[in-house]
């Protein structure tokens, strides 16, 4: 949380991870609390992929795929298979979230529980949201409740289309519905799971089934996690849960494990602490 | 930036033409001699970017401290996705124009946004 991070050594010692660009970059923002923000981020993005990896944090190399989503560039080494490591970024001006996975493409999106929309939810919902998103808003009479499930839905779409890996257009929003099983109609899909995508037919390509997850973070967050499906994957359990570890974190100073506490509480969907 | 305008007689030709011509600064500084109905530099109008930095500054609720400038990141003012497909949605209802869903969460800057809302404008008013 960047707020807590205040010493100025610290700070000047995250700095010397950056590459130049990522230097240039933050020198760009706009203000200064702006630039400690992108600074902490590139930070924790460094030492935490370290920390799953053979390389020092300093000496990572990032690109983007051809839709614009940020990678590892993994050099080569004799002998040794680059890792399989995905990463996705997520972050509000209170926190900064950074999910890794092993072998599968992941995304995650983070949004302060109370933030407020600026323009009417509903016409907001009616002009990004698929129809049966809308209907399940309209259907809330509580405008409260409205607002909060509106956070949830579109973090999990955020997530899905950052997993996805193809920028915006690989997949519209309004041309995906994520169904939640408070929306009393996953009967009809036949799924067990409680969050599942159904994606219409131009979101091209998509053959890869994708899991969801929902919960709260320190109590102040919704953070949506979507990874995809896979067989081989070390992320799954036998019951098919997502194995979710979460660390709270600030590099070189704290790192606290907060899986089964009370800093992520699970919303909804395939997740195991 | 200065706009000034100065009506112009257009001797016979058809009224739905533009009268006007606006002095603006173009981006290097120099004043550029711009009419409307030709399209010399395809910059959006002043007034478009100001507007749009107002709708920025108030959505991300920034201070004055912030300076928010046409080539002004949205991401670099702090801006998620959601405040960026918010702030497409409020410049379209103050210009009343509809934007395209893959250009509402791809607007990365003030200028792109103010480009992007000064053709549609102008699509509408020739429609």
């Amino acid at each position: 949380m960047p707020d807590e991070v205040e010493d100025k050594i610290l700070l000047s010692q995250y700095a010397k991870l950056l590459s130049p660009e990522e230097k240039e970059d933050i020198s760009r923002m706009g203000g200064d609390k702006l630039q400690k923000h992108a600074l902490i981020t590139r930070t924790l993005v460094r030492t935490t992929l370290a920390r799953y990896s053979q390389e020092r944090p300093e000496s990572l190399k990032f690109r983007k795929n051809k839709y614009g989503k940020p990678e590892v560039e993994w050099q080569p080494r004799a002998h040794q298979v680059p890792p399989s490591l995905h990463f996705n970024l997520s972050h509000t001006s209170s926190l900064i979230a950074c999910g890794v996975t092993i072998d599968s493409p992941v995304g995650i999106d983070v949004e302060e529980k109370q933030r407020k929309m600026r323009n009417d939810i509903l016409s907001f919902a009616k002009r990004y949201l698929s129809s049966q998103e809308v209907e399940y808003l309209c259907a809330l009479k509580d405008p409260e409740i409205q607002r909060q499930e509106l956070l949830k839905l579109w973090t999990l779409k955020e997530a899905y289309v950052k997993a996805l890996g193809r920028g915006f257009s690989g997949a519209p929003f309004k041309d995906f519905t994520i169904h939640l099983r408070a929306m009393g109609d996953l009967k009809s899909l036949n799924e067990e799971s409680d969050i599942v995508l159904e994606a219409s037919g131009n979101i091209a390509g998509v053959s890869s089934t994708w899991q969801f997850a929902l919960f709260e973070l320190a109590n102040s967050h919704y953070a949506a996690i979507c990874m995809e499906q896979n067989d081989n994957s070390n992320e799954v359990d036998s019951s098919g849960m997502i194995k979710l570890k979460a660390w709270k974190t600030i590099p070189y100073i704290e790192d606290e494990c907060i899986s089964g506490t009370d800093s992520i509480v699970k919303i909804i969907g395939s997740v195991s602490f | 930036m200065l706009g000034v305008a100065i009506p112009v007689e257009s001797s016979g030709e058809e009224a739905s033409g533009s009268k006007f011509v606006a002095i603006n600064s173009g981006r290097a500084g120099f004043p550029v001699l711009r009419t409307s109905r030709f399209c010399i530099q395809c910059a959006a109008k002043p007034e478009t970017v100001n507007k749009v930095c107002e709708i920025v500054k108030s959505q991300l609720a920034l201070g004055p401290d912030t300076l928010v400038t046409p080539e002004s990141k949205f991401s670099a003012l702090g801006a998620d996705s959601l405040d960026t497909v918010e702030i497409v949605m409020g410049l379209e209802e103050e210009f009343g124009i509809t934007v395209e869903e893959d250009s509402s969460h791809n607007i990365t800057t003030v200028q792109e946004a103010a480009d992007l809302i000064d053709k549609l404008v102008e699509k509408k008013g020739v429609a």
